[in-house]
């Protein structure tokens, strides 16, 4: 019998230790949490840091490699400096990536708690409305909206958030469906809430941290489609400073300085695979489902 | 079963009535007199006048719209300003260029995906499981059009290797060979986010599975190992064939990026190339496809997913 003692010893001490470990974000969240800080406070500095301007460029030291002496990441086809336009660039790229999430989270739990708390016919004719946008392939949706509205970062960003809407409207709407039946919701309709009042008092603060977390999982996507669409000449136009910009400007000189290209290429990907990995472990500490379909 | 296809494909009608309205709204939001870009800077008002009535532009927008959907009930998609043809040639090659791309690539997406899914969620907790959740979430986070230029830079401009634009080679071209070596870059280019997705989903349905009980009372009664890997693997079917099925209709209308780095002659470039030069009929009738296709995917996903699950049909 005494053999069991230490066997339930480190299991009895152990348990609190494993608790505290799950209420820290992951390793990986952290890192790219801290990385995107240190995206944030760059581009905020960018005048501070570069000695040039973004559209300043020297004709006579175009397509200077990465590395040379004074143009860390090299000159363009103009010569611009490529670090200065990348710091300069990052505010409209990342714009364009966060505020169709923003919009789209907005709108999304608006539409998706009207949808479970309202009126069945109401529910269905949002929930399938939704279906209609859901039908269409969301790449070529959005460069359709984008060129109906014209060119510019205001109606990329409006197109980003028509095709992020109905993702977001489903996650709040099956969160809030699942609340629905929950004890307390009983208790506040006795206790003679209105509808409006329920669903901003007892299911927002249920499904918000669900919306969110599965919204920070959006923003990788939205950066890379945002740029997508400046790529394609629907977004921020040249000579404005943005990372799509950048890469389409690049291409014309993919055979001749290669390199040049993946300084816009590897800030899009660093971007976008930091705020998936935050939405990772912030899905795993908050320990939501987020299941769109 | 019938009846199951029926009800679904009853259930995809007013989807794409809403489709085919969001389309002609969206149409109508684009600036711009496509009269006026048809005839020329040149024309004069009575001629811009009499082609407007002729196509039917000066009628309310909704005698318009039901007019648009029952020519394209009858084959008409109308004509293409700029190249002067019939825009349901123009659409259908394009779409068929398309789906040689997409068919390619989701082959390539389906067996990476579950490459990298399996070796995550098998070999937990070892490099091997690192490597590839590592994998699977750069794939999902790399754009398409760096991607894409990045291996014309390694595979292409180096080598020679490959092909990097159209579909087939000026010279001799035209074969099958010809083809698939010309699929090569597009394919992997358009797979990667795919198979990122697939690898993921694929990932926690086993992780999911094989924590069932039914795995438990098959490693109870002596089963080998690879006879409940066989069992469980059967049990994520269904949830892998609504994300592949998801992902294949993505692929169908986002390989824009894809085709316009590779001059790729599909339905996404025609698409893109239209809205410069306000080809509206090329617009209205390739988003309509894509979107027609994208529904007839999940019709068909839900088909096969009811004869491997028959819950669904209930």
């Amino acid at each position: 019998m005494t053999t069991q003692a230490p066997a339930l010893a480190p299991a009895a001490v152990s348990r609190p230790r494993t608790a505290r470990r799950a209420r820290r974000l992951p390793a990986p969240a952290l890192v790219s949490a801290v990385v995107l800080a240190a995206v944030a406070a760059l581009t905020l500095l960018a005048p501070l840091i570069s000695p040039y301007g973004p559209l300043e460029g020297d004709l006579a030291a175009r397509l200077q490699p990465i590395g040379s002496p004074g143009h860390l990441l090299g000159t363009d086809g103009q010569g611009r400096d490529v670090l200065t336009r990348l710091l300069h660039g990052a505010r409209p790229s990342l714009l364009a990536g966060l505020l169709p999430v923003v919009f789209a989270a907005a709108v999304g739990i608006v539409l998706g708690l009207v949808a479970a708390l309202g009126h069945p016919r109401v529910h269905t004719l949002v929930m399938r409305s939704l279906d209609v946008l859901y039908a269409f392939p969301a790449v070529l949706l959005a460069i359709a909206i984008a060129a109906a509205l014209g060119s510019g970062i205001s109606n990329a960003i409006i197109a980003l958030a028509v095709i992020l809407v109905p993702p977001v409207a489903r996650v709040t709407e099956s969160e809030a469906m699942r609340i629905k039946s929950a004890d307390f919701m009983a208790a506040a309709q006795v206790s003679g809430a209105g509808r409006v009042s329920i669903a901003l008092r007892q299911v927002l603060p249920n499904v918000a941290p669900g919306v969110v977390v599965y919204a920070t999982a959006l923003v990788g996507l939205s950066i890379v489609y945002a740029a997508g669409l400046s790529y394609l000449g629907l977004g921020v136009s040249p000579p404005t400073a943005e990372w799509g910009v950048m890469v389409s400007e690049m291409q014309q000189y993919l055979f001749t300085a290669p390199s040049l290209l993946l300084v816009p290429a590897v800030a899009i990907l660093v971007v976008s695979v930091a705020f998936n990995v935050l939405g990772d472990g912030l899905r795993d500490f908050f320990n939501v489902r987020t299941d769109a379909s | 079963m019938t009846k199951f296809l029926v009800r679904r494909l009853l259930l995809s009608v007013p989807i794409l009535l809403g489709v085919s309205l969001v389309v002609f709204i969206t149409i109508k939001i684009i600036p711009g007199d496509p009269v006026a870009s048809m005839l020329g800077p040149t024309s004069t008002p009575e001629a811009r006048e009499a082609l407007t009535a002729r196509l039917g532009l000066d009628q309310p927008l909704p005698v318009q719209y039901l007019s648009w959907l029952a020519a394209m009930f009858q084959g008409d998609l109308g004509q293409s300003i700029a190249q002067q043809r019939p825009v349901l040639g123009l659409v259908a090659d394009a779409f068929v260029n398309t789906l040689w791309l997409t068919a390619f690539s989701a082959v390539l997406a389906v067996v990476l995906g579950l490459v990298l899914g399996a070796v995550a969620a098998l070999r937990r907790g070892r490099v091997a499981a690192t490597v590839s959740n590592a994998l699977a979430l750069f794939s999902i986070s790399t754009p398409q059009y760096t991607i894409g230029l990045l291996l014309i830079i390694v595979l292409a401009n180096g080598t020679g290797w490959f092909p990097v634009s159209g579909m087939y080679s000026a010279i001799g071209g035209g074969t099958w060979g010809d083809l698939l070596w010309h699929l090569v870059l597009p394919g992997i280019t358009a797979a990667l986010v795919p198979a990122g997705i697939i690898a993921r989903m694929f990932r926690s349905t086993v992780l999911d599975v094989m924590s069932m009980d039914f795995i438990d009372s098959y490693r109870a009664r002596g089963l080998s190992e690879r006879r409940i890997l066989w069992h469980a693997f059967h049990n994520t079917t269904p949830t892998l064939l609504t994300v592949a099925g998801l992902q294949v209709g993505y692929l169908l209308g986002g390989v824009v990026f894809v085709e316009t780095v590779f001059s790729w002659p599909g339905l996404g470039q025609l698409v893109f190339d239209s809205i410069s030069k306000r080809d509206l009929a090329v617009i209205q009738s390739g988003v309509m496809v894509a979107a027609f296709a994208f529904v007839l995917i999940n019709v068909v996903v839900d088909l096969l997913h009811s004869l491997i699950d028959p819950r669904v049909r209930a």
